[in-house]
């Protein structure tokens, strides 16, 4: 291994040393010298998001087991953005007494799950991949439960963690059958010599069951509403976003390149389970007074037209998976830092009905919510609109027309409970709207962020393009 | 101690294959049986047990070290997840004053 | 040996039940530490002398030390514990049941597994797991030590006394 070769791993490399220069800071700085910390993860996460862009050499590294390809690369450079949204996103709700005094935990944990994440979507096997994704969930169980003295904090990080070390026990059983039969934990070495055996098929139910509960699909879905509820703002954003993209990341270069050879089977399960998990998610977003409840449940239904492309299969169906999350990222990180901003100036007001009126009141984050509620829904001047039209025609390439007809019928009734916020916030008559007030600097760069995002990102295909000349090397 | 004889020279692979069903079952089992939230991680532990076992059972029958390196790692990443779980449910004893799961089913659709 | 085998593995399974059915969580405990010291006697029948030290000190020397703790700590032993209502129980013990008959059924031609190597049954010793791990799997090895630090972080944030609340 020779000195370069470090330059392969320089996300996770990156990030390390951030971790370690806002732990050293967090220890050898007074109480005054701490207001520096948020700043300054932030500028640090910034320079990290931006050098991920720069040119970097591809390879494998210690003998297959990290793999860096450009569409790794790409992957991991799309979930370090969504971080630093996330970071300057929750700025201003650090800056509150409660949390003052754990400033740099919160950015700590975030990093060391991004790490996690980095290293799962760079895995070459299954041990790495194993590790990574513990390392992506267990600190984020502890933030979960960040709101100390909340019982529904206390409940969304009890939650997670049991959810959490049960999917990875089921996961295990299914690697471990894997690696019982097969004889080895290598990727390349799986996708050869999987086959139908009645063991090996059992191990991939496993597998998938264990992977449904990351990502959230129905009949998996349980826990999502209600930890997406009682956590911080800030931390559902992040794991509604960037944890739920990098698993469906890694789940589907898994699919695509491990299970190649049982792809008939697992495309059969994919068309039952994204057909129940679009359906059901919408069925019950409609239901929901919450807003944080509301988007979980459109999350869930988000996942079901993620596997969409996944099912497609294709190189095109990779590049819309991945568009995909680009779109989502902005889109629902724009929704989530309007809620966090009125949540955090109006004291914890959550519901739709709070909303009646914002309009009159709060213009530019009414219309900021508008705008990303849009383009979740998929309406045309927004990306979520192309993001969901590629999905779709990598699913109609390959001919699924029923699967195509219900992903369209739930579209449209998407679309009626995205605007339930949207009619609130502009015809709804309040006697007490939430009052005017004045959003603090780190919010407007994220939400000013998030809107840039939604708008160049639809209009710049090249952007597409780009990513679909990665998908030929997974 | 080289010379110990091992077991899977008497007794075939599908015993060690069926007593980790049996370990992993009743795993499951306690998880959805139980009501209090420290039987549920202790029970997720035994379900994490018999897979370690599995695993070793399977890397001597292949000769291959890599399943007990995984083991390794599967008792690492158990020591980290039940430490944080703990901390999790000592907060939870503190604010609700219960560690039952089902004062925390509040599961609507 | 085979005799062995079968005594710890009924050893292992009656108190995995024992885990599940008895009613005051020290109980529980005693018979999980119970069930892991079977377990780690088959991990010596298997020859995996590394594992089996290393099951020992982590799992029933500083795992279930960290849960008698907790419940010791926060008085937890109270054997009169409402249970869940009779049908969620039989619906459990059914599932589990279903659960059990299944992978059987798919588990059972297990034993048409080819090995993959000539047998070696010198892989389980310290020896040989350390210079695999050290040359093969040294990048996990790294990896678990973030995996730590942050473990470390967020249990010491979550139990943390605030300076300013009471």
């Amino acid at each position: 291994m020779r000195l370069e070769d470090f330059l392969l791993m320089r996300h996770e490399l990156l990030l390390t040393l951030i971790a370690i220069i806002i732990l050293i800071a967090e220890i050898f700085t007074d109480d005054f010298k701490k207001q520096g910390i948020r700043p300054l993860s932030i500028i640090l996460m910034a320079i990290v998001t931006i050098v991920g862009f720069l040119p970097a050499p591809t390879g494998t590294l210690f003998g297959g087991m990290y793999q860096a390809t450009d569409m790794r690369l790409m992957m991991k450079n799309i979930l370090n953005i969504g971080a630093l949204i996330v970071f300057i996103q929750s700025a201003s709700w650090l800056k509150s007494d409660d949390n003052q005094n754990k400033v740099s935990e919160f950015f700590l944990l975030l990093i060391s799950t991004l790490i996690g994440m980095n290293f799962m979507i760079s895995s070459g096997d299954f041990l790495m991949f194993y590790l990574g994704l513990e390392l992506a969930t267990i600190p984020i169980a502890a933030l979960a439960a960040y709101d100390r003295y909340s019982n529904k904090s206390s409940e969304a990080g009890i939650k997670l963690i049991l959810i959490s070390a049960l999917s990875s026990g089921i996961l295990l059983y299914g690697i471990s059958m894997i690696y019982g039969t097969v004889g080895s934990v290598y990727f390349d070495k799986v996708s050869v010599a999987y086959g139908a055996t009645p063991l090996q098929i059992m191990s991939f139910i496993f597998f998938f069951t264990g992977m449904a509960f990351k990502i959230s699909i129905v009949p998996f879905h349980l826990w999502t509403a209600d930890v997406y509820e009682g956590a911080p703002v800030n931390v559902t954003s992040y794991l509604s976003v960037v944890s739920k993209g990098a698993a469906v990341f890694i789940f589907s270069i898994m699919l695509v390149t491990v299970f190649q050879n049982i792809a008939a089977m697992w495309k059969d399960v994919m068309w039952i389970t994204a057909a129940i998990t679009m359906t059901l998610g919408n069925l019950f977003a409609m239901r929901q007074n919450n807003l944080k409840r509301f988007l979980a449940f459109s999350s869930i239904s988000q996942a079901g037209f993620i596997m969409l492309g996944i099912i497609g299969g294709s190189e095109l169906g990779m590049a819309a998976v991945v568009y995909y999350i680009l779109v989502y990222i902005f889109s629902n990180l724009g929704a989530f830092g309007v809620i966090a901003a009125i949540s955090n100036a109006s004291g914890g007001k959550e519901n739709m009905s709070d909303y009646d009126g914002l309009y009159k009141t709060n213009p530019a984050l009414s219309l900021t919510l508008t705008l990303a509620l849009f383009s979740l829904a998929g309406i045309p001047p927004v990306a979520g609109f192309f993001g969901k039209f590629f999905l779709f025609t990598a699913v109609a390439e390959k001919g699924y027309w029923w699967l195509l007809t219900i992903a369209v019928l739930n579209t449209i009734i998407s679309l009626y409970y995205y605007l339930l916020p949207v009619k609130a916030m502009f015809i709804n008559k309040a006697e007490t709207s939430i009052a005017y007030f004045k959003s603090d600097g780190w919010t407007k760069v994220g939400l000013i962020i998030c809107v840039a995002g939604m708008v160049i990102v639809g209009f710049a295909s090249v952007i597409f393009e780009y990513i679909r000349t990665l998908s030929f090397g997974l | 101690m080289k010379d110990m004889s091992v077991a899977l020279k008497f007794i075939p692979l599908d015993h060690y294959v069926l007593l980790c069903i049996i370990l992993f079952s009743i795993g499951v089992l306690g998880v959805l049986y139980r009501r209090n939230t420290i039987i549920i991680i202790m029970c997720i532990e035994l379900m994490l047990n018999s897979v370690n076992l599995l695993l070793t059972a399977f890397s001597v029958y292949h000769s291959d070290p890599t399943g007990q390196i995984f083991v390794f790692f599967i008792m690492v990443v158990a020591a980290a997840e039940v430490a944080v779980g703990l901390a999790i449910l000592v907060m939870m004893k503190r604010n609700i004053d219960s560690v039952d799961i089902n004062l925390l089913s509040r599961l609507k659709w | 040996m085979t005799f062995l085998f079968y005594l710890l593995a009924a050893v292992a399974i009656l108190s995995a039940l024992m885990v599940v059915f008895s009613r005051s969580p020290i109980n529980s405990v005693i018979f999980l530490i119970i069930c892991f010291l079977s377990i780690a006697g088959h991990y010596i029948l298997l020859n995996a002398q590394f594992l089996a030290v290393v099951h020992i000190i982590v799992y029933t020397g500083a795992i279930m030390v960290l849960f008698l703790f907790v419940i010791m700590l926060l008085n937890l032993n109270t054997s009169n514990e409402p249970h869940k209502s009779q049908l969620t129980r039989i619906t459990a013990v059914i599932t589990g049941g279903l659960l059990l008959l299944v992978l059987i059924a798919a588990t059972k031609d297990a034993v048409l597994i080819q090995a993959k190597n000539p047998a070696d049954y010198n892989i389980g010793l310290v020896k040989q797991i350390g210079q695999t791990l050290f040359k093969q799997f040294l990048l996990p090895f790294e990896i678990s030590s973030v995996l730590f630090i942050s473990a470390m972080v967020g249990a010491v944030m979550l139990g943390k006394k605030d300076s300013k609340k009471n």
